[in-house]
């Protein structure tokens, strides 16, 4: 085997691998804020149930301020961490289309998405000015993209989408 | 009027008694009994229904049929609950069908929400630059590794020992 001169065609289409921008990501993320806290509810809920179903003593988990602020901690960590470790993306990035990858392009280490987890908040608790970045870098890198060495890119392939709206089209033209 | 005198009467005479012998040979002659006797499936095979069949004009026959009154006398909605739609999806392809158009509709849905973000991204971006007085142009579109177009691995044109 060898190498030809020549070059295939990108192996992005449409807009894929380009770095995504600040609207996807904040709709992405609330998303995903949606999602956990949906989740969260929910499995609070069902442990309350299991409890009462087993002890018979009601018990309200959500009352006990500092344990569920521990829990939410936790969960936040884990549904951010483990699904940038896994997949690159959380279900809200799934659905908006873009995911987070190492700055050259490659996938993203389980470090690289830990250190994304913790320091998000970062970009938060300074007033939102980590967020800044995205709407002014070149490479719309928020605060804890640096620190982690991530960026966000589209996964989305328009092109193909594009394709599958002229499809759908073709059987409605007139003969 | 007849040519011979009398011959008028002479006809009704003779048509009243041919009448008065019919009537008395139908009274005598037991119908039923006459009918069981002849062999229906002798005589059917005697008849040529592909002749008969090849006679008949079906497209001049089916013009003179009113479907539409055919259609309004019948009850749709009885039809409708006596088709077993359980049995018709196991039968056919109907079941993928409704998947495949299920799973369109959701894809159509999310290539809409996903075309308006990155709409929107683009209208921000614009915007941004065009305060800040910059051009992106010279700006990468995405990392290197994801963008620059890559080298094809293709099978050599030399012979292999």
């Amino acid at each position: 085997m060898t190498v030809a001169s020549g070059t295939a065609a990108p192996p992005v289409a449409g807009r894929q691998g380009n770095y995504a921008g600040g609207v996807t990501r904040l709709v992405a993320f609330a998303a995903d804020v949606g999602a956990s806290w949906g989740i969260f509810t929910l499995a609070l809920a069902g442990i309350g149930f299991a409890i009462n179903l087993v002890t018979g003593k009601q018990v309200d988990l959500a009352s006990r301020q500092i344990l569920a602020l521990i829990a939410i901690i936790i969960w936040e960590f884990v549904y951010f961490a483990y699904q940038w470790s896994l997949a690159g993306k959380t279900m809200g990035m799934a659905l908006l289309g873009i995911r987070v990858v190492a700055t050259d392009g490659g996938p993203i280490t389980p470090r690289q998405a830990v250190i994304r987890t913790i320091t998000l908040p970062l970009s938060f608790l300074l007033l939102g000015l980590g967020f800044i970045g995205i709407l002014l870098n070149k490479d719309r890198h928020a605060l804890h993209d640096r620190l982690a060495k991530t960026v966000v890119v589209y996964s989305w392939d328009a092109r193909a989408a594009r394709l599958r709206w002229l499809a759908k089209q073709e059987p409605t033209k007139p003969a | 009027m007849s040519p011979l005198p009398g011959a008028s009467r002479m006809e009704q005479l003779v048509e009243s008694i041919a009448e008065r012998v019919v009537n008395l040979v139908l009274d005598a002659v037991d119908i039923n009994a006459l009918v069981a006797q002849i062999d229906m499936d002798a005589v059917l095979s005697k008849v040529d229904v592909d002749g008969i069949v090849s006679k008949v004009d079906v497209q001049k026959l089916i013009d003179r049929v009113d479907v539409q009154a055919i259609i309004e006398r019948v009850d749709i909605e009885q039809v409708i609950q006596r088709v077993d739609i359980d049995s018709l999806v196991e039968q056919t392809e109907l079941g993928t069908i409704i998947a495949r158009s299920t799973s369109g509709v959701a894809s159509g849905v999310l290539d809409v929400v996903r075309a308006q973000g990155v709409g929107l991204d683009d209208f921000v971006a614009r915007w941004v630059n065009r305060i800040l007085r910059r051009s992106s142009v010279d700006w990468p579109a995405g990392p290197a590794q994801l963008i620059t177009p890559t080298p094809v691995a293709v099978p050599s044109m030399e012979s292999t020992p």
